[in-house]
């Protein structure tokens, strides 16, 4: 069942070398609350390692810019996250929805379609949002109502979307300009940008329902183990189905922000998706028990988001940043599973 | 996951295969799943399009849209089979193509030049190895880890991802050879495909290697306690799956004289979505080399077929998604019924 077949036979073999039930596993917290502190604290390092390096770092307006920036990729990976709480963490047979940055990639082509068409933003925001949430749909139908692997349905509904966008803006650059979408590209009179209020919005809204509230408890509960939420009595099909809307109507929230940062739509969203799962997936070990939560995939957004920025700053070149974004991921990773390891 | 003992029995009834052939009929039927699917979807094309049955069509098919993503696709599906993913073919791709073709610029002997790519290629593979088996980390994050860096090590490397163009008049016949030339009147790409996919065959299905990473790919707890050497076969797999695709990149940058950086990426989703269709659609029921072969065949005749009947490039994909979806849902949804 497992994908990660040596983590798994380690822990067998420690739980059976220490004489427990397998079922049971041994709990020794210390390691998890080690590593998880160990990436806080590497996440300040960079901070102060920026700030004290360049004096443009630790200004009001660079964060804010920064936490901008962010804020299309960290709403995709939300979703992305939402779907991998609902789903379970085994990336092949768990939950994943690839199909997020080709649904913002639709999305935004809709919008701008619809702009140029002379409708309102009114329109093409409600129209945006129901294209994101029917791409959710048809992912939840296939994966919940047919059976379809996750990773399989989604990279098909992933070539249907991307096909689409190419359909409606046949392969080029759309640009549009209403006074809603400048806008929302732009600041407030503090300087912070209006897409750093939609990262922090849809943040708050998402860690309130996945982290709060009996819903997102048993969400959690249907991805952790199914048979035992099936047995307690929660209907897992409508939870699993309820995951992947929240993952479609991020990607429609995405894409109207994307639309504004870039006046209109542009080919090549799909370049979006490898980094939206490396963020989502980086953002387990923020959380206390190495779980993806909306609250660890936003420190790992704004982690990459200050990471780029920080280079920029220093001015080191711009080809090591995915380097190091690989890096990152790998050592996280690999520290979550030492941490693992230990627990015997 | 636990011994089974401890799971409940509801799960512990889907691990039970006999319950399966209740329906012998229907799960006879879908043995051959992905050859109906073929043989429906090439009918289909058949009647709507009088050139699609033309051997010219069939060999740009081959030549075009079927050799390169079925290397690829050979290279995932040894990962898939052994129970992984490999992210990074398009990584080993990318820089088996930029070193074979910066040796063909120097001017380095083909053979060498070919050595220097599937080096190149080998690295990836080598450092995924060490990932997943040194370092616990699971096949798609260590090989997404790997997807990322060998991003920055191409940009460095080909200073901010320029392509590298050869000059017809530095290109040996050999390279030409490899690319355009063809042997007994079939195109020599297509002779690396089979090379290629009887290897993977033999090696898979045929050695005691395959056995053992069969076993793997289905229980990797099980393998693990019989005492298998899981790690030893999990690093070769990846190692393979490096060269596999390298190759690929060869194969590639002789036919376009070039290396364009992350053309790998293209290839990625479809050899994934090709060998799962293989894995799904077919007879054995574990990821194989003739089920992904297929798999890949069964997409280049779609993507071929949508051109052919008057879709432009563009309503082809969506034609192309449209199709593995309905692949999908015929083939899970009978699954799911035989079951059920």
């Amino acid at each position: 069942m497992s994908v990660s077949y040596s983590a798994a036979a380690v822990d067998q073999r420690s739980a059976f070398a220490s004489g427990e039930t397998p079922a049971r596993p041994a709990r020794r917290p210390v390691h998890r609350s080690l590593l998880r502190t160990g990436s806080l604290l590497a996440f300040i390092a960079v901070f102060v390692a920026f700030s004290l390096a360049s004096p443009l770092f630790l200004t009001f307006t660079n964060i804010a810019t920064v936490i901008g920036q962010s804020a299309i990729v960290g709403i995709l990976a939300f979703g992305l996250t939402s779907v991998i709480i609902g789903g379970g963490s085994d990336v092949v047979r768990g939950g994943i929805d690839l199909s997020l940055a080709s649904n913002l990639g639709l999305g935004s082509a809709v919008y701008a379609s619809l702009i140029q068409a002379g409708y309102g933003d009114a329109t093409a925001i409600v129209a945006t949002l129901a294209v994101g949430l029917s791409v959710g749909l048809v992912n939840a139908v296939s994966i919940v109502g047919i059976g379809i692997l996750p990773l399989l349905a989604t990279v098909a509904v992933m070539n249907i979307c991307s096909g689409l966008e190419l359909v409606l803006t046949q392969n080029t650059a759309i640009s549009v300009s209403t006074p809603w979408l400048d806008l929302l590209s732009g600041a407030d009179r503090f300087g912070i940008p209006y897409l750093a209020y939609a990262i922090g919005a849809v943040a708050a809204v998402l860690i309130v329902a996945l982290q709060y509230t009996a819903y997102g408890l048993r969400l959690y509960a249907v991805g952790e183990h199914r048979e035992a939420a099936r047995a307690a009595g929660l209907p897992v099909p409508a939870y699993v189905v309820s995951s992947y809307l929240i993952s479609g109507l991020c990607g429609g929230i995405a894409a109207i922000l994307y639309t504004a940062l870039l006046s209109g739509s542009t080919t090549g969203s799909s370049e979006m998706l490898l980094p939206v799962v490396a963020t989502a997936l980086l953002g387990n070990v923020f959380s206390g028990r190495l779980l993806p939560t909306i609250g660890g995939t936003l420190l790992s957004t704004l982690l990459i988001g200050f990471l780029a920025n920080g280079f920029q700053l220093l001015h080191v070149s711009s080809y090591w940043v995915s380097g190091i974004q690989g890096l990152l991921i790998l050592s996280v990773v690999a520290a979550t599973s030492l941490a693992r390891r230990r627990r015997s | 996951m636990t011994v089974v003992a401890s799971n409940p029995p509801a799960a512990s009834r889907r691990e039970q295969r006999p319950a399966r052939q209740d329906s012998p009929r229907l799960r006879r039927l879908l043995q051959y799943g992905l050859m109906i699917a073929l043989i429906g979807v090439s009918a289909f094309f058949a009647l709507m399009s009088p050139t699609f049955l033309t051997p010219a069509n069939f060999g740009s098919i081959l030549v075009n849209s079927f050799a390169l993503p079925a290397i690829i696709a050979i290279a995932m599906t040894l990962a898939v089979g052994s129970g992984g993913i490999d992210l990074s073919v398009a990584t080993a791709i990318d820089l088996a193509s930029l070193a074979y073709v910066s040796a063909v610029a120097a001017g380095w002997a083909f053979p060498v030049a070919v050595l220097a790519g599937l080096a190149a290629a080998a690295l990836t593979g080598i450092f995924n190895g060490l990932l997943i088996t040194g370092l616990n980390i699971t096949p798609f994050l260590a090989t997404l880890g790997t997807l990322f860096i060998g991003r920055s090590v191409q940009q460095v490397l080909a200073n901010g991802g320029n392509p590298v163009y050869l000059s017809p008049s530095k290109l040996s016949t050999a390279v030409k050879f490899l690319a355009h030339g063809s042997f007994l009147g079939i195109p020599l790409p297509l002779y690396v495909v089979g090379l290629i996919a009887l290897a993977a065959f033999i090696l898979l299905e045929l050695t005691i290697f395959g056995r053992s990473v069969r076993a793997i790919g289905a229980r990797p707890q099980v393998a693990y306690f019989s005492g298998l050497k899981v790690r030893r076969d999990i690093a070769w797999i990846y190692l393979l799956s490096a060269l596999v695709s390298g190759s690929a990149g060869i194969l590639l940058s002789s036919t376009v004289s070039a290396y364009i950086p992350y053309s790998g990426n293209a290839f990625l989703l479809n050899a994934i979505g090709a060998a799962f269709i293989g894995t799904t659609l077919g007879a054995r029921g574990h990821a194989n080399i003739p089920g992904t072969i297929l798999g890949v065949l069964l997409l280049a005749i779609i993507a071929n077929g949508l051109l052919l009947i008057g879709w432009n490039f563009y309503w082809q994909q969506v034609g192309t998604g449209v199709f593995i979806f309905l692949i999908l849902t015929f083939s899970f949804a009978s699954k799911r019924r035989q079951q059920g």
